[in-house]
């Protein structure tokens, strides 16, 4: 498992390249959802507004 | 006419919207198998190469980063274009979606090339054809992104982001052709190479797995930004009613 985790030697190099990787993916994914999320709310805020304006 | 509806179908934003939202976990979850199986491909099965030794195993995490860099350039570029052309809403929708994607991404293939770099160069950064260019198209995405938030008006922000985007596109066949080109520090490409590939396929078929995997990624990403877009865009339409129903 050290042997792996060691990475022959080039470890300072390898794992912050796979652990940058891993939050760039991460990030994407609350990214997106988050403007999904933003988006329905400002939608709904908007057909609020109009039916209040109707009635 | 008939070969036509399709194109007008995926010009309507509710057909868009619930298309997207059906599609998403057809791309989300191929994209999560293929890419824990290159990585466990990639990290523990592929022996270390003969010259780099375990270091090489960034080129799993870099190469991926890389392709995704220009082929979300690409998506971005053409769907501003189709935006621009057929004054199409779902297209700057797409287009709008694809840039931070598309920026992350070109970070992280600059920062883990020059985590690949420094062991195997010698050197962090160097002003070669292939590095510069590429930090170029990061600009060109922070360029893009800077121009739509600096715009209130929606269709303003639409139509001046794809002029710069459609005018980037000239950096991408740049960025790939620079190894050949001219003399770079940077190394071939071998993947490309499908007569005579330059990777055994206990290497290269951990790579194959991560490029399709990080592409069906970026697909589900696209699609769940797109119905966000595409959500903004609308000001009107009484499908949103049914669309933010919970």
């Amino acid at each position: 498992m050290s042997e792996f985790l060691d990475m022959g030697g080039y470890a300072a190099y390898v794992w912050p390249s796979y652990g940058l990787t891993l939050v760039v993916v991460v990030l994407n994914i609350v990214w997106a959802r988050r403007l999904l999320a933003r988006s329905r709310e400002e939608a709904r805020r908007r057909l609020a507004m109009r039916v209040g304006g109707d009635t | 006419m008939a070969s036509w509806t399709w194109f007008h179908r995926l010009g309507s934003p509710p057909y868009i919207y619930s298309l997207a939202a059906r599609l998403t976990p057809w791309f989300a979850w191929p994209a999560a198998a293929l890419i824990l199986g290159g990585l466990y491909g990639g990290l523990v099965l592929a022996p270390p190469d003969y010259q780099q030794g375990d270091g090489f195993r960034i080129i799993y995490v870099h190469a991926p980063s890389a392709w995704m860099s220009l082929m979300v350039y690409m998506t971005m570029a053409i769907s501003a274009g189709v935006g621009l052309i057929w004054r199409m809403k779902v297209a700057h929708a797409v287009a709008a979606s694809c840039a931070p994607i598309g920026a992350s991404f070109t970070f992280c293939a600059l920062v883990t090339g020059s985590l690949w770099g420094q062991p195997m160069w010698g050197t962090f950064w160097e002003w070669d054809p292939r590095l510069t260019s590429e930090l170029i198209l990061l600009f060109l995405y922070l360029g893009y992104m800077g121009l739509r938030s600096a715009m209130e008006d929606v269709q303003r922000a639409d139509r001046s982001s794809a002029v710069l985007a459609v005018v980037g596109i000239v950096n991408v066949p740049i960025i790939h052709y620079s190894v050949t080109w001219w003399k770079s520090l940077h190394q071939a490409p071998s993947v490309m190479k499908l007569a005579r590939p330059a990777m055994p396929p206990s290497m290269l078929i951990p790579l194959l797995m991560m490029l399709l995997g990080f592409t069906l990624f970026f697909v589900a990403v696209l699609l769940v930004r797109l119905r966000g877009e595409v959500l903004s865009r609308e000001r009107s339409a009484s499908w949103i009613r049914e669309a933010v129903s919970p």
